[in-house]
């Protein structure tokens, strides 16, 4: 248990100092490459022997993004484009961003201006991605990209290392799938928040190593035995669930997270790679067999019922919507899966969070008040 | 045996006692809330309304946005929570509540026993509370309460269209400055407010009977506003602003009832 | 003697809309295909299969306009639809619900066309459209350009989208598309592009004979009539009209109200203002001239060739990168001779806002001009202040000024 304590922190910690963990990858003399949100092809970087890391925003007082950004901007995007100002990503060796929404499309061309230290490489997926010249698209767009990011890191791409780069990466996505089916086991020991942290990790070290380690944890989770739990259990759907504070007040009410549609988390890796085509043509079908994704265009959206499997399937009590304020496209899917969750009498709890908030008290509030009446 | 309800709201403190057989025998309420002696003060008051001291009650539930920093309860539960319990007492077979507070409006649905099903809530914006009122009273130079009174007497319908508080302030003064009357402002006023927390209520949908608490339901004018929008009677509960009190202590009782049966 | 046979442009645009509403809403009624679409879709694919078309965009910018917005808007949002999301969305799926507005009404449609070329919101509100009336949605993705122009691996991706979306219209028309048709509508809809841009720009002329706010009432037009000979009828006549007035010399208003500077509008109208956003500009002598709207709905190619019909398509000014977006302001400034820019702050349009700064920032290097920005929205009247943009403009105004006087100075 001690152990698996230990295990924990460690990759908590890496999740509470970014910075750190990847000054610790550089200092191994690699190259790091920032990943904006969503999804990017994480691994053409890794095969180019770089480590790609993730720029998911942060608790930031926004002073210079204002030059650039309306007031009503997602927050996430908003952070991201004030510490590219300010220099905090200036250890970064290159950064990628992709145009998944009328926002990034913007920033897109405004850090090129705002930012123009670090090399950057914009790339664009596919929105009617089901249809065999989207395939095609984004293996031209893979292509591009690889020419990129070789120059950046100096050595060319073989389809070897991309091979080895895929393994790597379906290694990870199979351990994180593991990882979260396994809350339901020990769900006091990974509540919401470590459960968070140590998903969060994963953006900031080598998936080789993150893979390991997460696979150690996993292993001393299987030997424990199960904890007892009388508290609620939720799915959480959004974007991501920071600020921490907002965690902190599903801990303190014993609400606990037994699985998550979220962008940040499981939206990362739930998509199970196929196995034949190039590894090009892999990456870009793990883009158009997503389901259920805000981000990804589907005719007949599915998120709804796949909401409902969801909360069926991992025996949760209700749903938490972490609304990121400003995001468009998550805000266009809430009305279609309201309606469906509240037809399939799912209790839900909608909450509109900011990374940066005055107050998360209303948000503590609202947790508190959605246990007192699920219990 | 006492059993005591205390809600700290931001800008009000409010507390109710009753007996075993949930009888009010005090409640008091002050416009000062968490952060201030108001807890405090109201505490003192509804106990030496009722005659006796602070040991001799056997259970204290705290509620509202002060609940957390209160240490002296033995239990805090969340205003929702609350309220809910305060109306289905008041009102039996109330299924909607409305309660509009001086930062935040909530919408509460309750289930035919009583507990709560389902609650919105405002996000972020102070339109649609009880603080776009203070803004109007303040452009209008009266009293909060009179505000109503003014509205009462609007014999034209005008118009505040925007929702942001500070755009609503320029807009009223210009509507002033071209020779609107006071009267026809705080109508307005009470329609903006009424057209936002409507759409809230929307949202979670609206199941009769609908009672309203909270601070703003002392404001007839808003009320019937209220009640024009959403298309239905609106039952305010006796003592509106201290229905969130209410329901704490009768949680107080509830909770001292298990703790008993253990 | 010829002059007063020829019906004006004005009643020729009000016909032809009035023709347009009510031929959709006979269409529905007769069992007819109908279809929604966005304002800047391939619009020659339905014009060849003869499918009727209405424009969501234009509809709730006639309900706008005609200040009924709020009714739709507070269905939408008792729903779920947040405030910060597109109000002509929100107008529009409050419409789809409670279908009657007194200004204009369309069908319900049968299958929906969406081409994110303008913003990646539609295709989420399409989405939605789609699913609630569980009816086909056929998409056009064209990737937003963040380079200048248009790179062939996009090209062939839409092509195969155009390919794909001919296939689809045959299964739900059950009828054979046919390219000599679509051949000959390629041809009427560059001709009616040229025409609604060749008229727009008879406003170079100094004082300009076009008051920039007619732009916003001509632009239904170009949306709902491009691939039809009405509509280059309607622009051809619009076109004379503008050209006789500045023949004569006359400007964009009365006898004796002078056109004492020009400017551009970028961005959408504030259609629930328009009479506040127009007399702002007007009563301090302010003439709009031009705005980002005709070269919105000017696409050219050649006849037959779908590559360059993608490409027009995949190249407005919205879905181009930022050296393109302060270029094209630039050339207009040019132009037009303008002194300004009025730079719309849209709470609905992200896409457009989100590069305005910096837009802004570059033109005003780049010309020497001033510019001024206000909040303002498309359709939701709760976020507009008419005294706030009063002030604004005000101030734009002494910019104006001291810049001619200093240029005057030398």
């Amino acid at each position: 248990m001690a152990d698996l304590k230990n295990m924990i922190a460690q990759l908590e910690q890496v999740a509470l100092e970014p910075a750190k963990a990847v000054a610790g990858i550089k200092s191994e003399g690699k190259k790091v490459v920032g990943m904006f949100p969503l999804y990017l092809p994480e691994e053409i970087v890794y095969a180019a022997g770089m480590i790609p890391v993730g720029m998911w925003g942060g608790q930031t007082e926004i002073k210079l993004a204002d030059r650039y950004l309306q007031s009503f901007c997602c927050s996430i995007i908003r952070a991201d484009l004030e510490m590219g100002m300010r220099g905090t990503y200036n250890m970064l060796d290159g950064v990628i961003m992709a145009t998944y929404c009328d926002t990034l499309k913007c920033v897109c061309e405004d850090w090129k201006v705002a930012v123009p230290q670090i090399p950057f490489i914009p790339m664009v997926y596919p929105q009617n991605r089901n249809i065999q010249p989207a395939i095609e698209y984004m293996k031209a767009e893979f292509s591009r990209v690889q020419a990129e990011l070789e120059k950046i890191a100096g050595t060319t791409v073989t389809e070897e290392k991309l091979e080895a780069a895929w393994e790597v990466y379906e290694a990870y996505r199979a351990a994180c799938r593991k990882f979260v089916k396994l809350v339901e086991k020990m769900p006091k020991t990974l509540n919401a928040k470590t459960r968070h942290l140590i998903l969060k990790a994963s953006w900031f070290m080598d998936k080789k190593v993150y893979t390991e380690k997460l696979n150690a944890i996993m292993e001393a989770i299987e030997a424990a035995p199960a904890e007892e739990f009388n508290g609620t259990k939720v799915v959480v759907e959004g974007i991501m669930t920071e600020p921490l504070a907002l965690l902190d007040a599903f801990v303190e009410n014993n609400v606990c997270i037994i699985a998550d549609d979220l962008a940040h988390e499981s939206r990362q890796f739930r998509t199970v790679g196929r196995t034949e085509g190039t590894v090009y043509e892999r990456m870009a079908y793990r883009i158009a067999d997503a389901k259920g994704d805000a981000l990804l265009y589907e005719e007949m959206k599915t998120k709804g019922q796949f909401l409902i499997d969801l909360v069926k399937d991992s025996k949760a009590d209700g749903v938490v919507v972490c609304m990121m304020k400003f995001c468009d496209p998550e805000e266009y899917d809430y009305p279609i899966f309201k309606v469906e969750l509240e037809e399939a009498k799912v209790p839900m709890l909608y909450m509109e969070i900011e990374q940066k908030m005055d107050s998360v008290e209303p948000l503590k509030t609202r947790i508190q008040s959605f246990a007192e009446m699920l219990s | 045996m006492f059993f005591l309800g205390i809600d700290i709201g931001s800008s009000s403190s409010k507390a109710v006692l009753i007996d075993e057989n949930k009888n009010i025998l005090a409640s008091a309420a002050r416009n000062i809330g968490t952060g201030t002696n108001g807890p405090s003060i109201v505490v003192q008051e509804v106990l030496e309304a009722a005659g006796i001291a602070r040991d001799q009650i056997q259970f204290t539930v705290v509620t509202g946005y002060g609940r957390v920093n209160y240490t002296q309860a033995d239990k805090q539960i969340t205003e929702i929570s609350c309220h809910g319990k305060g109306i289905a007492h008041l009102i039996p077979g109330a299924r909607t509540i409305i309660d509009i507070g001086g930062q935040d409006a909530k919408v509460i649905k309750l289930s035919q026993d009583g507990t709560v099903e389902n609650f919105v809530m405002n996000e972020k914006c102070a339109a649609g509370t009880g603080r776009f009122l203070e803004v109007m009273a303040r452009i209008l130079n009266c009293n909060i309460n009179e505000l109503s009174d003014l509205s009462l007497k609007s014999k034209h319908d005008i118009i505040i269209s925007n929702t942001c508080t500070v755009f609503a302030e320029s807009e009223v003064i210009s509507q002033l400055a071209g020779g609107a009357s006071k009267e026809d402002v705080a109508k307005g006023a009470d329609n903006a407010i009424a057209s936002r927390v409507a759409g809230l209520a929307r949202r979670i949908g609206i199941v009769p009977i609908v009672a309203m608490s909270g601070g703003v339901a002392m404001n007839p004018s808003v009320v019937a506003s209220l009640s024009r929008e959403i298309g239905e009677e609106i039952t305010v509960a006796p003592h509106p602003q201290t229905v969130g009190a209410l329901g704490a202590a009768l949680f107080a009782l509830e909770a001292y009832q298990k703790k008993e049966k253990n | 003697m010829e002059q007063k046979e020829k019906i004006s442009s004005k009643e020729m645009l009000n016909n032809l809309m009035a023709n347009h509403y009510k031929s959709a809403m006979e269409a529905k009624a007769n069992g007819e295909l109908v279809a929604w679409s966005t304002s800047i879709a391939p619009q020659e694919l339905l014009e060849t299969m003869d499918i009727k078309v209405v424009y969501p965009e234009n509809h709730a910018a006639a309900i706008g306009a005609r200040k009924e917005a709020q009714k739709f808007i507070d269905d939408a949002e008792g729903r779920g639809y947040s405030i910060d999301l597109c109000s002509y969305a929100r107008v529009n799926i409050g419409y789809k619900n409670i279908q009657y507005a007194d200004a204009e009404n369309i069908p319900l449609p049968d299958f929906i066309f969406s081409c994110d070329n303008i913003c990646h919101t539609v295709l989420k509100w399409y989405e939605n459209l789609a699913k609630d009336l569980n009816i086909p949605l056929i998409v056009f993705d064209m990737p937003f350009n963040h380079t200048y122009d248009v790179p062939d691996h996009a090209v062939k991706y839409m092509k195969g989208q155009i390919e794909e979306a001919i296939k689809r219209l045959e299964k739900i028309s059950g009828k054979k598309f046919d390219h000599d048709r679509f051949r000959e509508v390629m041809e009427q809809s560059n001709k009616t592009s040229q025409m609604w841009k060749d008229a727009s720009m008879v406003a170079k002329a100094k004082p300009s004979p076009l008051n920039g706010f007619d732009l916003f009432n001509y632009m239904a037009a170009i949306v709902t009539s491009r691939g039809t000979k009405e509509g280059y009828e309607l622009f051809k006549r619009w076109k004379e009209e503008l050209e006789e007035k500045a023949a004569a010399g006359l400007g964009p208003w009365k006898p004796g109200e002078e056109e004492k500077f020009r400017v551009m509008w970028d961005g959408i109208a504030c259609w629930p203002y328009l009479g506040p956003t127009y007399k702002g500009l007007k009563n301090n002598g302010i003439n709009m001239v031009t705005s980002t709207y005709p070269d919105s709905w000017t696409i050219l190619y050649e006849t037959g060739d779908v590559d360059g019909m993608a490409r027009a398509y995949s190249s407005n000014y919205v879905n181009r990168n930022l050296n393109y977006g302060v270029d094209n302001i630039v050339n207009l400034i040019n132009e037009f001779s303008l002194d300004g820019v009025v730079f719309h702050s849209n709470r609905s349009c992200k896409l457009m806002d989100f590069r305005q700064y910096e837009v802004q920032r570059e033109v005003e290097e780049r010309t020497g001009v001033v510019s001024v920005i206000f909040d303002g929205d498309q359709t939701d009247p709760r976020a507009f202040s008419t005294e706030q943009y009063n002030t604004r403009i005000q101030a734009f105004l002494e910019m104006l000024e001291n810049r001619k006087e200093e240029r005057r100075k030398g």
